[in-house]
């Protein structure tokens, strides 16, 4: 399908924000019709070079060329009209309109009438028809857009694309919030799209996806060409390998040895519409995984056990053999509970304090004497967790909301690593994290729970809770499905956590 | 080094409120040998005082996310209740505690319903400043009440040291929330609260408690302010603060706070105060009509509003 003259060729892309070499000599090229997926850690630049071709961006050096010719893209609109469009990662729809009102918003077709111009309904919907045609897809043209399904809000901002004359596509992990049918369905659309020879840049973190979807695999690391497969006959290891510049096999640390001691044991969990009788326990010393997809349950068991939907009658809690209510976040962290949030954005950072007032803010009491925090003793504290987790800041008081993704989730982490600290509940840990930094704080964990610490470990990534976790339970509508006392695979999760009956 | 990377080092804000301030009184200085004497650097403290008071509680108010309209509606109604009691008998000092306590009764009030009841604080206060408004009047019949005694008048024409006693009385209000603010818990409570009061919420931050100390504080300033007026004008008027509510929220944010909360200082608020306090002054001095005066308020404020989007492009960029 996909034809030999380039549709797109990226050379010698340079970027660099103040001092920040963020892409050095990248190239990239797309043909018509090819599906190129685009890998690389947090930080390896995938996202730089992508806003360069959608003309967020200008480049420091480099050419682009589009069908041989040389462009310039310096704002998104120049972008689009070139038939370059972005599809972020959050759906962006206006919720408000109809289908076809959404699709043809930049070019909504007009009918002169008695009372002046106005927008031709029947053209309207005929066009939207005729592009969500190409698509396959049957939604209705007059439908609110807020009544849709994710995906279907998806498969709308495909149809606008293709409305302005798109040739090439760039998805921004496209699937992170859809339901595994959900994203084949998606993957089918896509199949459509090569078929109309429009070329495809896809970023995602999901291996699987990326095998099951591309033609050709190109990683990006520290900002410069790290590798590139041709699908067919690439290995999952190798193309980890690339992104990670390391062997895959150091991502995760050596498991540690449990004891009999019981930290936390839950029994019978219950929450309306999202957990049933849910049951487990974990030892001192132990990471124990929730593993689960989205609607499983898994997004509410980690904090109705700290204490962050309110109390849970009907819930037998016992931390360390004492009987334990949830009630509130308080309570849960003075009871010796710590949580990590998976929306670091939302529920995690406190973006405006900085590195080292975030990493105090739960136990700030410890700093404190008579209402004053010792600054002094803040900052030796925080600089010696920035040391331990390699945590790269400016300086200490530089605003969390100015680091990565992957130090902003290590300081979330290390606010909780203190002494007197029982169990501690992870959301999602690694979630847009790069690889380099999940090492880190894998490794972190384990050198907690060599002292005695237990880590409830929610997630949804089948390969981390294998990889990581000494005991696995999987959850399915609500409730467990299925219990691993260790070597699960990532098979083995999948396997009793598959939602059958939503097809 | 860009100017939008300059702008958005740390101090930066308050650094060119500081530049922007010495400008105008050069340019003062200049045009009038009045403006630089002592006794008129002392007037512009001592006449803005009753408004700083107010900025001073406003100020960790808007940064930990909450605001607070019917401060000013309070000032008015606390030297209303004062001069109303003291013509009826009641001993000035009872008479100002009473109406600090109604202030902040008022402020808990406030917190309950923008707090507790999760209403939008705009709309939340709105409410309340209009019912204190009218309030005021209708205790007054709409008249202004004398209130003389000295002791109380003192409060707002007195020296202390050498300086007008709102002055001072600012000053220390200020000193106490810059130390609270920079260097305490509670500090650090207010700027996670207004930053990210779910991640606060979270960890174990105690957001909601943490608004409810502010807006009775903020009441509470209301009502002292209010008491600083009707001693400065020897009577108190149902409608003398009122007008002055956008002043303080123009002091607010002119010193560099977010009304997205999460950001500020009190510092930049004072100087702020100041800043307008001096334009009025050295407007008044040269003979400006009173009308030309809020027109340049205004554009003063749409400056630093707009200097402060630069900064956050830059800083998002």
């Amino acid at each position: 399908m996909a034809t030999d003259s380039p549709l797109l060729v990226m050379e010698g892309i340079g970027k660099s924000f103040g001092s920040a070499q963020v892409l050095r000599d990248v190239d990239l090229r797309l043909r018509a019709g090819e599906v190129l997926a685009l890998l690389g850690a947090n930080g390896a630049g995938k996202s730089t070079l992508v806003k360069i071709l959608c003309g967020v961006y200008r480049r420091d050096a480099g050419t682009v060329r589009l069908d041989g010719e040389q462009v310039h893209l310096t704002r998104p609109e120049e972008a689009i009209a070139h038939g370059v469009r972005f599809l972020p990662q959050e759906v962006s729809v206006l919720p408000d309109l109809s289908v076809a009102e959404n699709i043809l918003i930049a070019d909504l077709p007009l009918k002169r009438t008695w009372r002046g111009r106005e927008v031709d309904r029947s053209a309207l919907r005929d066009r939207a028809v005729t592009l969500l045609d190409r698509l396959g897809s049957d939604i209705d043209p007059e439908q609110v857009v807020h009544r849709l399904s994710s995906p279907q809000k998806r498969l709308v901002e495909i149809a606008r694309a293709l409305a302005g004359q798109a040739r090439i596509i760039v998805m921004d992990e496209p699937t992170a919030a859809l339901t595994e049918h959900e994203a084949h369905a998606l993957f089918a659309v896509v199949e459509r799209l090569k078929g109309q020879q429009i070329g495809i840049i896809y970023i995602s973190h999901y291996l699987d996806e990326v095998f099951a979807i591309s033609d050709r695999i190109a990683v990006l690391r520290d900002g410069f060409n790290a590798g590139e497969f041709a699908t067919v006959s690439a290995s999952r290891r190798e193309v980890l390998d690339s992104m990670l510049g390391t062997s895959v096999d150091e991502l995760y640390p050596p498991r540690g040895k449990p004891t009999d001691e019981i930290a936390l044991e839950v029994e019978n969990l219950s929450f309306p519409a999202a957990l049933n009788q849910v049951s487990f326990a974990v030892h001192r010393g132990e990471i124990l995984g929730v593993f689960g997809l989205l609607g499983s349950g898994i997004d509410q068991v980690g904090r109705a056990v700290y204490g962050a939907l309110g109390p849970m009658p009907g819930a037998i809690i016992a931390l360390g053999g004492r009987s334990y209510a949830p009630a509130d976040p308080r309570r849960g962290r003075d009871v010796g509970i710590g949580f990590v949030a998976a929306e670091r954005q939302r529920e995690g950072i406190v973006p405006d304090l900085g590195v080292a007032a975030n990493l105090t803010l739960p136990f700030i009491d410890r700093f404190t004497r008579f209402a004053a925090v010792s600054r002094p003793r803040e900052l030796d504290y925080a600089q010696s967790w920035v040391d331990r987790l390699g945590i790269r800041s400016a300086h200490l008081r530089q605003e969390l909301r100015l680091l990565s993704g992957g130090n902003q989730q290590k300081v979330c982490l290390a606010r909780w690593l203190v002494e007197g600290l029982e169990v501690l509940i992870l959301e999602e840990p690694t979630r847009g994290v790069d690889l380099g930094a999940r090492q880190e704080l894998y490794l972190a964990l384990r050198q907690w729970t060599a002292k005695g610490l237990a880590v409830l470990l929610v997630s949804s990534d089948a390969e981390e809770v294998a990889g990581v976790c000494d005991r696995a339970i999987v959850l399915d509508r609500g409730r467990v499905s299925g219990r691993f006392a260790g070597g699960a695979s990532p098979a083995d999760l999948l396997h009793v956590s598959t939602v059958k009956d939503h097809s | 080094m860009s100017i939008a990377t300059l702008l958005n080092r740390p101090g930066a804000g308050v650094a060119l409120l500081l530049v922007f301030y010495l400008v105008v009184a050069v340019l003062f200085s200049a045009l009038s040998p009045w403006f630089l004497s002592f006794d008129n650097m002392m007037s512009i403290g001592a006449n803005m005082a009753f408004i700083g008071l107010m900025c001073a509680l406003q100020t960790p108010l808007i940064i930990a996310g909450g605001l607070d309209l019917s401060v000013a509606a309070v000032a008015g109604l606390s030297g209303v209740v004062v001069a109303l009691l003291h013509a009826s008998g009641v001993g000035i000092v009872a008479a100002c505690l009473i109406a600090l306590a109604l202030g902040a009764a008022i402020g808990s009030l406030n917190g309950l319903l923008a707090v507790r009841l999760g209403l939008n604080p705009l709309i939340a206060t709105m409410g309340t400043m209009s019912v204190i408004g009218g309030l005021a009047l209708v205790l007054t019949g709409g008249l202004t009440k004398p209130l003389m005694e000295p002791g109380f008048n003192w409060l707002g024409g007195g020296q202390l040291l050498g300086l007008p006693v709102p002055l001072v009385l600012m000053l220390l209000v200020y000193i106490a929330l810059g130390w609270l603010l920079a260097r305490t818990r509670f500090g650090r409570f207010v700027y996670a609260a207004g930053s990210n009061p779910e991640a606060s919420r979270l960890v174990g931050v105690p957001v909601a408690r943490t608004l409810m100390i502010l807006y009775t504080l903020s009441g509470l300033s209301g009502a002292a302010s209010g008491l600083v007026l009707a001693a400065m004008l020897y009577a108190a008027a149902p409608d003398a603060a009122g007008q002055h509510l956008l002043t303080v929220i123009a002091a607010v944010v002119l010193g560099g706070t977010s009304l997205f909360g999460g950001r500020g200082t009190i510092w930049g608020t004072l100087l702020a105060v100041l800043l307008l306090g001096t334009l009025n002054n050295g407007l008044t001095l040269m003979d400006v009509s009173s009308f030309w005066q809020d027109v340049t308020r205004g554009t003063v404020l749409l400056l630093a509003v707009g200097l402060d989007q630069v900064r956050t492009r830059a800083a998002g960029g």
